[in-house]
């Protein structure tokens, strides 16, 4: 019987840790759990991580980047397994994707840029501008807004538009240029939270949003692909086998990535905005909303 | 009567299955869930309880001695009724405990399907007077959840007086409107508050202004989140509330984790306990108590229950906002709204009539000479202005009498113990005046007008009338004419139109509230005494949002304020697609006698063209331009712009 501690830093990622049980379950790994939430409170994870190496837990599966980052600070000892982290290497908790570090590894949520842009291209084949709306002030946003641009020279006209602070969102109509042909949002926490007021904008221009975060699909956006949380939770379940079922050392288990991507459509946006979903598209979703 | 370990339900929310064992294992004694659908949590897809989850949380709850409570409070549109009743029949298969229910067609519902689960009223039914429980007794509530806006000695008294029983929101999330009463989200995102889809304006940042010169008053205030009402929490009251006759203590937050619903549903499990145990040697467990404050997300206040909240019980700075779920945004002009993309034919009914409600005698005059056929005069009188007396109620009938002009009496939305004391009263008198109608805003008031009265009876907008079985209870319960919910988008309108056996009244003009609330905001951000400058209330005050939209703030004779729109609603240039209204109804009480005199005529105007000739009417810009130029602000579609409101 092994004593895991969970890390987690609010419920929008509760699949993750329903998604690593299961595969703990599936792999016959018995263990207990420690499971603390920071409902948000990214100040509280030191505490709560420290709460674990405290309770001397075997490994720790940690839940977001800041959850990740918070127990790398208090141990340098006890196995980290993190999941969703955007970029592990930008935010220095690994060396590199293949040889990751001391203690910790584990599974980066991140979709690459050119799947996100096929996927553009496919739900609206004559779009060539497109905008990007992003924070500044988030790292793994900017990380991705760099990508996704680079990834999108000679395909596509990006026109970018960025925002200092939430609040800028309540003007957006002033910034919005209303030449784009579909409005991209990258990972990010303010864009996420706040997507209904961005839809609402864009929705005026009849300009459909392609978004990168679930949620934001069922509130408006035309589409996204996104890597799922309870296939992330699955593989790290299995990485943790390899830490404590096959003693293998940390630095030989590579950070994982999602190998299959879900889209994401939703079927009432596209027919406010007059876009057909193809069939074939439509047998490739995981889920259209209506 | 003594106290027994049964006199109190502790009552916990949960959102998916860990949530339902840790809130059983910590000692609820009931909980309360959703289906997929037709509750007060509809933005996550991960939360809620499929069919077959349903019955099988029912199961374990039952295993464990446990009651569950389904939630199917949200408003319906006349789409959702079909499968509302197909959940319904559903739900009496596998006999939870009860269902909390806000829409009135709900209950019509229930009685057509014989369902004989008990039926509690979700707070979002904004039930807080004896005369509503008494109707809805009738209809099988057998529990109310009070408004947040009763303090514990009102409710021990509606208690005593009904023998309902009463459950009460003692932790968690507020609104800092009355509930079922914000139609902030609906009317501005298309996602409404009253059906689950909330996007939080109240958490949104303003700047507390003076309407009038636009000088912002706040300037040293604590922060820019008016609104931002602090979490409710009654552990250190806990002795009050069993004392007030509270049965069941109810626990907020179905999207939370099972760490979370477990650590507060053991922390309020054991206080319960001991008190019962021993109430008079119970003192409040500050163990526990700094646990429960130190693990807060908000603030902790106690809101209305030991009477009115201050400046203290806001969360000014936005510090401790968990998250946000919008930003504050543009109202829809008039521009391109999905009217336009629309054709729906729906027979007009034989006699059809424009209804104009105005402030003073002024008015009265000026929408009678411009061609009003119905007048409301009454209920909320907003300061400055001065509240309606019996004498200029009978000179409003008399200027109107001369014109052929009817005169409703309007009444207040809400009507607390205070009001329905008054207006007992007031509706014995009318029997004396005999004005053509009364209208009212809550089934309480539309009883007692009712029992008191032989005059029609209207029902106002705040009873959210979406759907035509909504209407019908209010028909079944005498009313005349019903409101269709400005929340409701023009599809949704036309279905209730053209179902409806109700005659529907449609507010096509005016300035519209997003929500009422008990606190006194100017008084609570800029700190002042109301008793000590009783005129600080007189000065028209208002909200800017950072998307630079200016709400006005009105203060009623109750001390109740109302926070209106930045736009004034217009539907002129759709009124020929507006088909099957009995009643066009401009809501001019906020507007100067000339304003609401000429928004009459020109609607007068454009309404008799389109009966003369409807197919060959066609609507000139040029009215509407002359409006705008004397209207007090930017004129807006509302809800008309969604296809659908959500």
């Amino acid at each position: 019987m092994f004593h895991i501690g969970i890390l987690q830093l609010t419920q929008n990622l509760d699949d993750a840790v329903r998604g690593f049980k299961q595969g703990l379950q599936n792999l016959g790994i018995q263990a207990k759990f420690t499971y603390l939430n920071a409902d948000g409170k990214v100040e509280m994870l030191p505490g709560l991580a420290q709460k674990l190496v405290d309770s001397s837990v075997d490994l720790i599966f940690a839940c977001s980047t800041p959850s990740a980052k918070a127990a790398q600070m208090i141990t340098g000892e006890i196995p980290i397994l993190f999941t969703p982290v955007f970029d592990p290497v930008s935010v220095k908790l690994v060396d590199s994707m293949q040889t990751p570090g001391a203690n910790i590894t584990g599974m980066s949520g991140m979709v690459q840029s050119q799947d996100k842009i096929a996927l553009i291209q496919e739900l609206l084949p004559t779009a060539k501008k497109i905008g990007v709306l992003y924070h500044t002030a988030d790292g793994n946003t900017l990380i991705e807004t760099n990508n996704f641009c680079a990834a999108a020279a000679n395909l596509l006209t990006i026109k970018k538009v960025a925002i200092q602070t939430a609040d800028e969102i309540s003007l957006l109509e002033e910034i919005l240029p209303s030449d784009i042909d579909a409005l991209f949002l990258p990972i990010g926490r303010i864009v996420e939270e706040n997507f209904s007021s961005i839809a609402y904008y864009a929705d005026m221009l009849e300009i459909p949003i392609i978004a990168s975060h679930a949620p934001n699909v069922v509130m408006g956006a035309l589409g996204a692909l996104v890597a799922n949380h309870t296939a992330l939770g699955l593989e790290c379940a299995h990485q943790a086998k390899s830490i404590l079922i096959d003693k293998k050392s940390i630095q030989d288990i590579p950070v994982g990535i999602t190998k299959t991507p879900e889209i994401l459509l939703n079927s009432f946006v596209a027919d406010n905005l007059g876009i057909a979903l193809t069939a074939e598209l439509q047998k490739k979703a995981k889920e259209i909303y209506a | 009567m003594l106290l027994t370990r049964k006199s109190v339900e502790l009552l916990a929310p949960v959102g998916n299955w860990e949530v339902l064992e840790a809130a059983v294992k910590a000692g609820a004694d009931a909980v309360y869930l959703g289906g997929k659908h037709f509750n007060m949590r509809m933005h996550r897809t991960d939360t809620n309880f499929d069919n077959e989850m349903l019955k099988k949380a029912i199961d374990y709850a039952h295993q464990h001695d446990v009651h569950l409570y389904i939630t199917i409070n949200n408003l319906l549109s006349d789409q959702e009724i079909e499968p509302m009743r197909e959940y319904l029949q559903y739900l009496e298969t596998i006999q939870p405990d009860a269902l909390l229910v806000q829409d009135l067609a709900v209950l019509e519902l229930v009685r057509e399907l014989g369902i004989t689960i008990p039926l509690h009223t979700s707070v979002m039914m904004n039930t807080h007077n004896e005369h509503a429980i008494n109707k809805l007794k009738e209809y099988g509530i057998t529990r109310i959840v009070v408004g947040r806006e009763m303090t514990l000695s009102e409710l021990s008294l509606f208690k005593e007086r009904t023998g309902i029983e009463v459950e009460y929101f003692m932790h968690g999330d507020m609104c800092i409107s009355e509930s079922g009463q914000c139609i902030h989200s609906g009317v501005v995102f298309g996602q409404s508050g009253n059906r689950g889809r909330c996007l939080k304006p109240c958490r949104w940042a303003y700047k507390l202004i003076d309407e009038n010169t636009g000088e912002i008053l706040d300037a040293d205030s604590p922060g820019p989140y008016k609104l931002a009402l602090n979490d409710m929490c009654m552990y250190r009251n806990i002795p009050e509330l069993i004392q007030a006759g509270v049965y069941s203590f109810k626990i907020e937050g179905r999207m939370r984790t099972a760490a979370f619903v477990e650590g507060i549903v053991k922390t309020y499990r054991q206080a319960i306990d001991t008190y019962i145990a021993d109430p008079c040697g119970y003192t409040t467990d500050e163990a526990a108590w700094k646990n429960l404050y130190e693990n807060r997300s908000r603030d902790f206040t106690t809101t209305f229950a030991l009477g009115q909240p201050t400046a203290k019980d806001i969360g000014f700075s936005g510090r401790r906002e968990p998250r946000f779920f919008s930003q504050a945004v543009k109202e829809a002009g008039l521009s391109a709204p999905i009217v336009d993309k629309i054709n729906l034919a729906i027979k007009q009914p034989e006699k059809q009539q424009l209804a104009v409600r105005v402030a003073d005698l002024a008015a009265v005059k000026a929408v009678c000479q411009n061609g009003a056929n119905v007048i409301y005069i009454g209920g909320e009188s907003f300061k400055p202005v001065k509240v309606w007396t019996l004498a200029e109620i009978k000179e409003a009938i008399h200027i109107a009498d001369s014109y052929q002009a009817k005169i409703v009496i309007d009444t207040p939305r809400t009507t607390m113990r205070r009001e329905c004391a008054e207006l007992e009263q007031f509706f014995t008198a009318l029997n004396e005046i005999k004005p053509a109608g009364i209208m009212v805003s809550n089934l309480g008031s539309l009883s007692l007008a009712k029992r008191l009265t032989n005059l029609p009876i209207q029902a106002d907008f705040s009873f959210n009338t979406f759907n035509h079985l909504s209407a019908k209870f209010l028909k079944d319960n005498g009313a005349v004419m019903a409101v269709a919910s400005l929340e409701a988008s023009y599809p949704q309108v036309c279905d209730m139109l053209s179902a409806s056996q109700l005659p529907v009244e449609v507010i096509v003009h005016g300035a519209t509230e997003s929500m009422i609330c008990d606190h006194n905001l100017p008084a609570m951000s800029l700190g002042f005494n109301p008793l000590e400058n009783p005129e600080f209330c007189d000065r028209h005050y208002a909200l800017l949002d950072t998307a630079k939209e200016v709400h006005p703030i009105r203060i009623d004779q109750y001390g109740r304020n109302h926070i209106l729109f930045a736009k004034d609603l217009c539907l002129l240039p759709y009124l020929a697609k507006l088909q099957g209204v009995t009643s066009y109804r401009i809501e001019a009480q906020h507007y100067t006698a000339e304003l609401a005199g000429l928004l009459t005529k020109t609607y007068r105007g454009e309404l008799d063209k389109i009966k003369t000739n409807s197919a060959a009417y066609q609507y000139d810009p040029a009215v509407l331009e002359a409006i705008k130029k004397i209207s007090p602000r930017e004129l807006g579609s509302g809800a008309y712009r969604y296809r659908i409101s959500r």
